[in-house]
């Protein structure tokens, strides 16, 4: 009986299985219930008691070896022959789309900007949409006659001949949230204020009656045009990269004094061109007085720009449009 | 603004080229915008001799002429009636780029053509289309003494320019003009400014026997110079004053206009200039109306003038529109033999208000407007006047007639050390920066160490403040050369504020999700917002420049359903976008102004195919559930989830933060997306963030919570109920009733059948429980199960599914 054992064990080591039919004649003959190996615990009541234990432990252990085997063969198969060869586990199969979320190109570019002003030191802040006279136009220095005030540039959501009602407008930038800062904060007051605004204007692949800017204000006691300077340096430089180059140059706001613009080269070195991307200035002492901080006191930096002006340039679109009419094939681009 | 390069340099000896000229210009706050180059050189134009004309023979008003050019004889055709044998003329030849602009703004440049079947080898030229001049009537015929072959840029002196186009901000009236342009750059590249010699009359009156000057409104007209030039030839101006012009794009009109033109861009003063026999009673009264006033102007346009438009009137009504525009019946003509000059100072908001209301804005009108220097009036009558009697012959006299009610004085303005070197970020002292602004004629009253007085001059309306004198040192020194400040870039401490870090929150998770973020139009027509609800209670704008702009969105519903049809009109499959925006309504639960209620919303939508045709499956279609179980997951992104409910409202489900509600989940009604050309299933949630923004603060700091020690215990059940009852009201008793072990509730299955009975169906719950503190056995679930089968079978007439 022992010999059958071993003969058994060398029978099974030696035994070759390459698929997966091979695999079922190893299990019928060795591990099914009429296999050969239970067909010898079937016998052993007729082993002499005192070889009983030895023919036990033999008998288990041909049982342990099949099962082994058959376990080795079965992870070899399935590792190899059954996934490439069957026509469903052929990887070249292509696979079902999975929903990709993404973020529209215009948060794309405000988050840089934010990211570039956190860094900075800059927190964030905002205010309503629908503005006031007050926060839009006469805190912010602008004469009663000013042509923004004028109706074709403004959207006016209310009007009122009662001096105690304050006309109401769709906000034309997003300097008013400076104002509802100062009014509400003691300096310094370090803050972007990223937002929506309206203009009253034709439809246009350059322009559009709403768009974003990103307003940034610094007040503090001596704070300077370096100062502003060195900002939009280090600005530009994260945004565009170390090597943009850039001027600045005189400009004109009711709002700050000095006034300044920023340029940068846009383009090849011979064919570029300077491209305006942001205004900015000290702020005006008239606009600290109406928003109650003492300009005595204090000095202090605003800048502006136009979101989609930005990521205009950053991604080359050439219709200010196409950030509105949320075609997914434009929106996966910037998945 | 147009600036003649050549003109410039009547003023300053400028060492740089015109594209240097014009960055140094950008430099200093008058801004390039473009720079071209004006005529030609004529390179290829020259003298041919015409031997013989004859008639095209396909085309009735076109000849044949064959062109002597030297050394060659040519065939021309020629469209000009004019043309003669015998002529000297000028042909541009084969290959010549002429002065004349074509649609695109190049220029054009003249090759071999057939035209109507007939050879043409370059161009006989009138005076205009070689910029010598702007008759166009006929080719120019030549001095027959001329040498065939001879370059025309030989015989004519050219008038070629460059001209800068500038961008003058508000503040700056005194660029309006060549010589304000060449101050600005005498004082910031150091050159001496050469002034026009300007003879001033030895009598100044305030009214004279020719004519007698009247101003009624003081207010709006400060100042009012007349003077007369007696005889003058209206003719043609001398090149030297029409080239001026036309560099600039102007037409020339004839000397005595012309000359008013070039005054203006010379010294910055509009003028007028009357045809004197024409002033009804020689009188001339300014004034404005209380009633509306209809007036043909120059353009012969009749125009309606509202009530305060200020006019110029002689003895019997107006003759021009003050400030803007003149009138026909006085205008200078060929017949005009002796000249009133008026050299005037308007209002600027006066003649904004008029020109605006005219919608006309003139070259007078723009620098009235702007505010023109208060004190160069006679100055400018002056100029103009010796100008018109050199180049037509008049006569002028001794007498000036200069009406000033409203004089302006120059302001004092005192610039200190220590503000503009705290401004600026600079270390300059007080005689750096006099030398820095030195050419922009202000006047040192008095100066110290720390400080300088100045006698602003009266050109200069902008500079008010010593904030204002700080700008012109910025300017001029050059912002580029300040340098950094000596400490470094600041450090905050503070943290963006709860609100933006929710707003961030949300789009990440959004996009998380598999969501795509839109932007859509925050104005839309009323007629897309009665969709949603009464116009009474949104908000819209008083003056949209189209129906596209009237009201403000009360919701961002119409963006998504908008953005979904185009895009299933463009072959999309599926959409699943998202959008966080501001919505406004009428309320007395106002935000920031009275009556308005401004909140930010976020919207979740799905519609259309969730996967398309895949070997993998079968197309299928987004449904309303996996919009909620999207809702689901943010809430649980925002960790608001522990505290959300939902209950049904009549067709949406209503989510709710403790009692406070905060927004609504459900499909979009088949009229509404019949109305957007959408057809497949469409399901929006919109939740109110500022709402969320409030629920958040109420929620606890996260706090880690142990893992549970012991495993779940599962147990199912199914119950057959009425079809009308809702799972949410089940789930309601079953969460009431289990206790608090009770750790969540699944349906695995939603059943409808003839085998239970219709008007039936049965729902089946699967319920984890959870003890913290041991593994639970079915001996301490049944009885809960027991109590939540029975509460069911009371309240709902629920039957236990076996």
């Amino acid at each position: 009986m022992l010999d059958d054992i071993v003969a058994l064990k060398k029978e099974i080591s030696t035994y070759t299985v390459t698929n997966l039919e091979e695999l079922e004649t190893f299990r019928l003959e060795f591990l099914s219930r009429n296999g050969r190996v239970q067909s010898m615990f079937k016998n052993l009541g007729s082993v002499p008691k005192e070889d009983r234990a030895a023919v036990g432990k033999g008998m288990n252990e041909v049982k342990q070896l099949a099962q082994k085997r058959f376990d080795e063969a079965k992870t070899v198969l399935e590792n190899s022959v059954s996934q490439t060869k069957s026509a469903l586990g052929d990887l070249t199969l292509t696979a079902p789309s999975t929903p990709i979320g993404s973020l529209h190109p215009l948060t794309k570019t405000m988050d840089e900007m934010k990211q570039i002003f956190y860094r900075l030191g800059f927190t964030i802040s905002d205010g309503p949409e629908v503005e006031d006279d007050f926060h839009n136009f006469t805190a912010l220095n602008f004469p009663p006659n000013h042509p923004a005030r004028d109706e074709q540039d403004t959207f006016f959501v209310r009007k009122s001949d009662d001096p105690n009602m304050m006309d109401l407008v769709l906000r034309t930038h997003t300097s008013p949230v400076q104002i509802r800062l100062m009014e509400n904060t003691k300096p310094p007051i370090r803050s972007i204020m990223p937002g929506r605004v309206y203009r009253n204007e034709a439809v246009s692949p350059k322009s559009y009656f709403l768009f974003h800017q990103v307003e940034a204000l610094y007040v503090d006691e001596n704070v300077s045009v370096a100062d502003l300077k060195e900002t939009l340096i280090t600005f530009v430089k994260l945004m565009y990269g170390s090597d943009v180059k850039y001027r600045l140059r005189p400009g004109f706001f009711p709002f700050t004094e000095p006034s300044l613009e920023m340029d940068i080269w846009w383009g090849s070195e011979k064919d570029g061109k300077w491209l305006e991307i942001l205004g900015s200035g000290m702020v005006d002492p008239n606009v600290f007085d109406a928003a109650g901080v003492d300009s005595k006191k204090y000095t202090g930096f605003a800048w502006g720009m136009g979101v989609e002006r930005i990521a205009i340039l950053k991604y080359g679109i050439d219709d200010i449009r196409t950030f509105y009419e949320n075609d997914i094939r434009f929106l996966e681009q910037f998945n | 603004m147009k600036v003649s390069y050549k003109w410039l340099k009547e003023f300053i000896d400028l060492p740089l080229s015109p594209a240097n000229t014009a960055e140094k210009m950008t430099l200093i706050g008058l801004e390039e915008e473009d720079t071209f180059e004006y005529g030609s050189n004529l390179e290829g134009v020259i003298v041919g001799e015409v031997l013989e004309v004859t008639q095209h023979p396909n085309a009735d008003r076109l000849q044949l002429c064959q062109v002597n050019l030297g050394n060659e004889t040519v065939q021309i055709v020629c469209g000009a009636k004019n043309v003669a044998a015998g002529q000297k003329v000028p042909v541009a030849t084969v290959g010549t780029t002429l002065p004349i602009k074509l649609d695109d703004g190049s220029l054009i440049t003249l090759r071999k053509a057939k035209l109507r079947g007939e050879v043409s080898n370059g161009m006989i030229c009138a005076e205009d289309e070689l910029g010598l001049g702007t008759d166009h009537s006929g080719i120019m015929v030549l001095d027959s003494e001329l040498e065939v072959g001879t370059p025309i840029n030989q015989i004519f002196e050219l008038n070629t320019d460059t001209i800068i186009d500038i961008a003058i901000t508000p503040n700056r009236p005194d660029a309006t003009c060549h010589l304000g342009v060449a101050r600005d750059l005498s004082a910031a590249l150091n050159l001496e400014l050469k002034k026009p010699e300007i003879p001033s009359s030895s009598k100044v009156v305030q009214s004279s026997a020719d004519i007698s000057i009247e101003i009624e409104s003081p207010e709006k007209c400060h100042r009012y110079v007349g003077k007369m030039i007696r005889n003058v030839e209206i003719k043609e101006s001398p090149s030297w004053l029409k080239n001026r012009l036309m560099a600039l794009g102007m037409r020339p009109v004839n000397n005595v206009v012309d000359v008013t033109n070039y005054v203006m861009h010379e010294l910055g003063q509009p003028l007028h200039a009357f045809d004197y026999d024409e002033i009804n009673s020689k009188k001339i009264i300014v004034r404005d109306f209380e009633e509306e006033i209809e007036f043909e102007t120059l353009d012969h346009i009749k125009r309606k003038c509202s009530p305060g438009t200020l006019f110029i009137c002689d003895g019997s009504g107006p003759v021009a529109i003050a400030g803007v525009m003149g009138g026909l019946h006085s205008e200078v003509s060929d017949s005009t033999t002796n000249i009133l000059l008026e050299s005037a100072y308007f209002d600027p908001g006066s003649i904004r208000k008029t020109a605006k209301a005219q919608t006309l804005q003139t070259d007078a009108s723009y620098r009235f407007e702007r505010g023109i220097d208060p004190n160069l009036q006679a100055i400018a009558a002056e100029r103009a006047a010796a100008l018109i009697a050199e180049v037509s012959g008049g006569e002028l006299n001794d007498e000036i007639i200069d009406v000033h009610p409203v004089k302006t004085e120059p302001i004092e303005l005192t610039l200190t050390k220590t503000y503009l070197n705290r401004l600026l970020g600079t270390k300059l002292s007080i005689d750096e920066a006099l030398e820095i602004v030195d050419g922009l004629e202000l006047e040192v009253l008095s100066k110290d160490e720390e400080k300088v007085t100045f006698s602003i001059p009266t050109f200069r309306p902008d500079l008010v403040r010593e904030v204002d004198l700080i700008e012109e040192v910025g300017r001029l020194y050059d912002y580029n050369k300040i340098e950094a400040p000596n400490h470094g870039i600041f450090v905050s401490t503070e943290k963006f504020s709860e609100w933006e870090l929710l707003i961030s929150s949300i789009k990440k998770a959004s996009v998380e999700l598999g969501f795509r973020e839109i932007y859509s139009n925050s104005l839309i027509s009323e007629k897309e917002a009665e969709q949603f609800g009464s116009l009474d209670s949104m908000v819209g704008t008083l003056n949209p420049l189209t129906k596209d702009m009237t009201t403000l969105r009360p919701s961002l519903l119409h963006g998504f359903l908008k953005a979904s049809a185009y895009n299933f009109n463009r072959q999309a499959s599926g959409v699943r976008f998202f959008e966080i925006g501001n919505v406004f309504e009428q309320s007395k639960d106002f935000s920031y102004h009275e009556g308005i209620k401004e909140q930010t919303h976020v919207l979740f939508g799905l519609s259309g195919l969730k996967s398309i045709e895949h070997w993998t499956s079968k197309p299928v279609s987004y449904s309303v559930f996996d919009l909620k179980a999207l809702v689901n997951g943010f809430f649980t992104k925002l960790g608001l989830i522990s505290g959300i409910s939902s209950v049904l409202d009549e067709d949406v489900l209503s989510y709710k933060f403790g009692d406070v509600e905060i927004g609504t989940l459900g499909f979009v009604s088949t009229d509404l997306k019949k109305k957007y050309g959408l057809e497949a299933e469409t399901f929006v949630a919109e939740f109110s963030v500022n709402v969320l923004m409030a629920a958040l603060e109420k929620v606890p700091e996260k706090e880690f919570k142990p893992i549970p020690k012991f495993p779940a215990f599962e147990f199912d059940f199914a119950v057959i109920v009425e079809s009308a009852i809702s799972a949410g009201e089940l789930m309601e008793v079953i969460e009431s009733k289990a206790g608090k072990t009770l750790q969540s509730i699944e349906i695995f299955d939603v059943f409808e059948g003839e085998s239970i009975g219709s008007g039936n169906k049965s729902i089946a719950f699967r319920l984890h429980f959870i003890d913290p503190n041991k593994t639970l056995n079915i001996k301490e679930v049944e009885p809960i199960i027991n109590r939540v089968v029975k509460t069911l079978e009371k309240q709902f007439s629920a039957e236990l599914r076996g």
